[in-house]
């Protein structure tokens, strides 16, 4: 009982705890008006992939023998390094600036008499009271996202794909490799490179390895506690975005996302499907996660950019977001750039084909950026976040033949 | 040209099932490039969606995607993944319920969206490759019983056991100590790959015993693990083998001439 309560709150840690830390280690790349926990906490989880996936490829592809104890050993050290990073300037900040430093999910602060004057605030961001009905539909959206996390746990799927994916996770974790054994029958084989590189396997494998918890459990029962509550928070962001101005719309929108998920296996192929029956599988990630957050960085990057396009009338230099407010800072305007290449970096992890695929929406996307920004350096931000995709495909190349 | 827009077309009705999902899909990004005031979202939730649609059914594309992509046929599905369906339809329904002027209309609104998602979808959990989980691991207890008599203790070598078709996906997820002569490779049939195990033990209604033996004698298997209601020609333990457990409905046969 104690050794399985420790399981836990260590498997916490290393799924909640120390992704945050990092996140709050990086976030001051983040624009004041959107260092919220939520984006933190996303963000930390992006560096925290983004440090797997340079530190697993390596250890998979170099040692021939414990590869897996040597990526969990570098990664541990790594992560802690950050992570006590992060306490100490979480300590310092709070220190300096106070509580309100981290606004709350899923509003922002409340505007005080500073906010309001302060030239840094923008109002629009600033979080209004909920009414009660929104409050209502807030608890309403809180017990399905509760009723999803809860089945995800008592009712079980299957899938034949598991039989590989899990296979490998659990290969890792009582064997000690990284995708050098068949996972079918259990015959030793070499890198299987059409699989190898999405590394999310080992991942998960590194959680069981860290918590002493067997992977298939990890897999089929701690992975959708963490992954089906972050597919909400990312839609969360969109929709703060989306309803900058009516927030109260908020968790609306949620309600419906939430019943299109649950009442979305119309058939095998759907995200819905994916997101609830293989919860734990890098396609399901990349469907639900990276491609609602790459269209989230976008719909970002388009609030800030100026209201009319180069098909409107003249332009009014007027941005919806904090531009208008001074908060100028370069680091700022290239931090949605930095975000994408870390979920560039996570979409690799997920699958070799969510790189491709995402590659392809980032093209299509900063097409539309480019309307509104009307400036080329747009195109020159999208060329240096899919850095990590082209390392990746070349790697993948250099592999395969 | 047709017959490819028609997989297409084939594939997008697979993926929509009894087509609710895009219907609600089509209406709220139509509604979005009509009545949305901002350019942008009306860009991003409105005509890009629509255009990565007809995208998607553009035969050009589909050529293109199956010579990228060594399995292009198969997942060619996958493009809609890029369609952001969910957040359309989302926003959409917002846009209209919060169009309404008083708020009861709103609420009856927000009620009918609920309502209408509901009754055109599928539940998930209704799905028949959902149930029940018999454990945290999430695969049959059946399967968990019998590995745990057959897996090898700390420091013993891995052992080699043929399993039923049916339990193949989930012994491995339980404990790679085991090995086993064929696995899922076997199972999906559009696969078709070859392997003597599984010829004799699944292939044919009655399992020849000899046939049997000298297939996982060859593969070096220790165990043998058969369904009670599985036909065989000849008792395995008339042929050496001993029965060293029966659980949940399977026999399971240990070979004593297993000295690898």
């Amino acid at each position: 009982m104690i050794k399985g309560a420790i399981a836990i709150l260590i498997i916490a840690l290393w799924m909640f705890i120390i992704p945050f830390l990092i996140g709050i280690l990086v976030n001051g790349m983040l624009p004041t008006v959107r260092r919220t926990v939520g984006i933190t906490f996303i963000l930390g989880y992006m560096v925290y992939f983004a440090i797997f996936e340079v530190i697993a490829i390596p250890c998979m592809l170099h040692y021939v023998y414990n590869a897996f104890s040597y990526c969990t050993k570098y990664y541990m050290i790594v992560c802690l390094i950050l992570s006590a990073l992060g306490i100490g300037k979480s300590i310092f900040v709070l220190k300096k600036e106070g509580w309100t430093y981290l606004s709350i999910f899923p509003g922002e602060t409340h505007a005080t008499s500073h906010d309001l004057l302060s030239p840094r605030s923008d109002p629009r961001m600033l979080r209004l009271s909920f009414s009660l009905e929104s409050r209502i539909y807030w608890g309403i959206f809180a017990v399905l996202l509760l009723i999803q996390v809860i089945l995800a746990i008592v009712m079980s799927s299957f899938d034949g794909d598991d039989a590989y994916y899990v296979v490998e996770s659990l290969l890792a974790q009582q064997a000690d490799v990284m995708n050098t054994i068949l996972p079918y029958v259990g015959t030793t084989t070499t890198l299987e490179i059409r699989h190898a590189l999405a590394v999310i396997t080992m991942w998960i494998a590194f959680l069981a390895r860290v918590s002493g918890i067997h992977a298939t459990i990890v897999s089929h029962s701690v992975i959708p506690v963490l992954v089906i509550p972050f597919v909400y928070l990312v839609y969360v962001e969109i929709a703060r975005i989306l309803f900058r101005r009516r927030q109260e719309i908020i968790p609306v929108f949620m309600l419906i996302i939430s019943m299109l998920m649950m009442f979305g296996n119309i058939s095998i192929y759907t995200p819905a499907t994916f997101f609830l029956t293989r919860t734990w599988q890098g396609k399901a990630m990349v469907c639900n996660l990276v491609f609602p957050l790459i269209a989230w960085v976008f719909l970002w990057m388009l609030e800030d950019s100026r209201r009319t396009s180069i098909l409107g009338k003249k332009a009014e230099n007027e941005t919806e977001s904090y531009a208008e407010y001074k908060e100028t800072k370069p680091l700022y305007i290239i931090s949605p750039w930095i975000f994408l290449a870390l979920i560039n970096m996570f979409s690799g992890i997920c699958s070799s084909m969510g790189v491709i695929y995402g590659t392809g929406l980032i093209g299509v996307l900063v097409l539309v950026l480019l309307l509104f920004a009307k400036d080329i350096k747009v195109i020159l931000g999208a060329a240096l976040c899919v850095i990590p995709n082209a390392v990746y495909l070349l790697i993948y190349m250099i592999l395969s033949h | 040209m047709y017959g490819i827009f028609m997989e297409c077309w084939v594939a997008l009705k697979l993926y929509g099932g009894n087509g609710a999902l895009l219907l609600m899909f089509i209406a709220s990004a139509i509604y979005l490039v009509c009545v949305e005031e901002s350019l942008k979202k009306k860009i991003m939730l409105g005509i890009l969606p629509l255009i990565f649609l007809v995208g998607f059914l553009c035969p050009v594309t589909k050529i293109v995607y199956v010579a990228v992509f060594d399995d292009g046929k198969d997942t060619y599905y996958r493009l809609l993944w890029l369609v952001p369906m969910y957040m359309v339809i989302g926003y959409g329904a917002c846009k209209l319920i919060f169009s309404l002027k008083r708020s009861m209309y709103q609420r009856i609104a927000i009620v009918s969206a609920i309502a209408i998602i509901a009754v055109s979808g599928s539940l998930v959990y209704a799905s028949e490759h959902v149930k029940l989980a018999e454990n945290l691991y999430h695969i049959p207890q059946k399967v968990i019983d019998i590995c745990d008599v057959i897996s090898p203790d700390d420091g013993e070598p891995r052992v080699r056991a043929a399993f039923p078709s049916e339990l193949v996906h989930f012994v491995r997820q339980y404990d790679t100590d085991i090995l086993m002569p064929y696995g899922r490779e076997m199972v999906v049939s559009q696969w078709d790959y070859y392997n003597p195990v599984y010829e004799v033990m699944e292939k044919p209604e009655v399992i020849n015993a000899e046939a049997l033996l000298g297939a996982t004698r060859e593969t070096k298997c220790k165990y043998i693990i058969l369904s009670t209601e599985r036909k065989i020609d000849t008792d395995l333990e008339s042929m050496g083998l001993n029965l060293i457990d029966s659980l949940h409905g399977y026999n399971i046969y240990e070979d004593p001439q297993y000295d690898f």
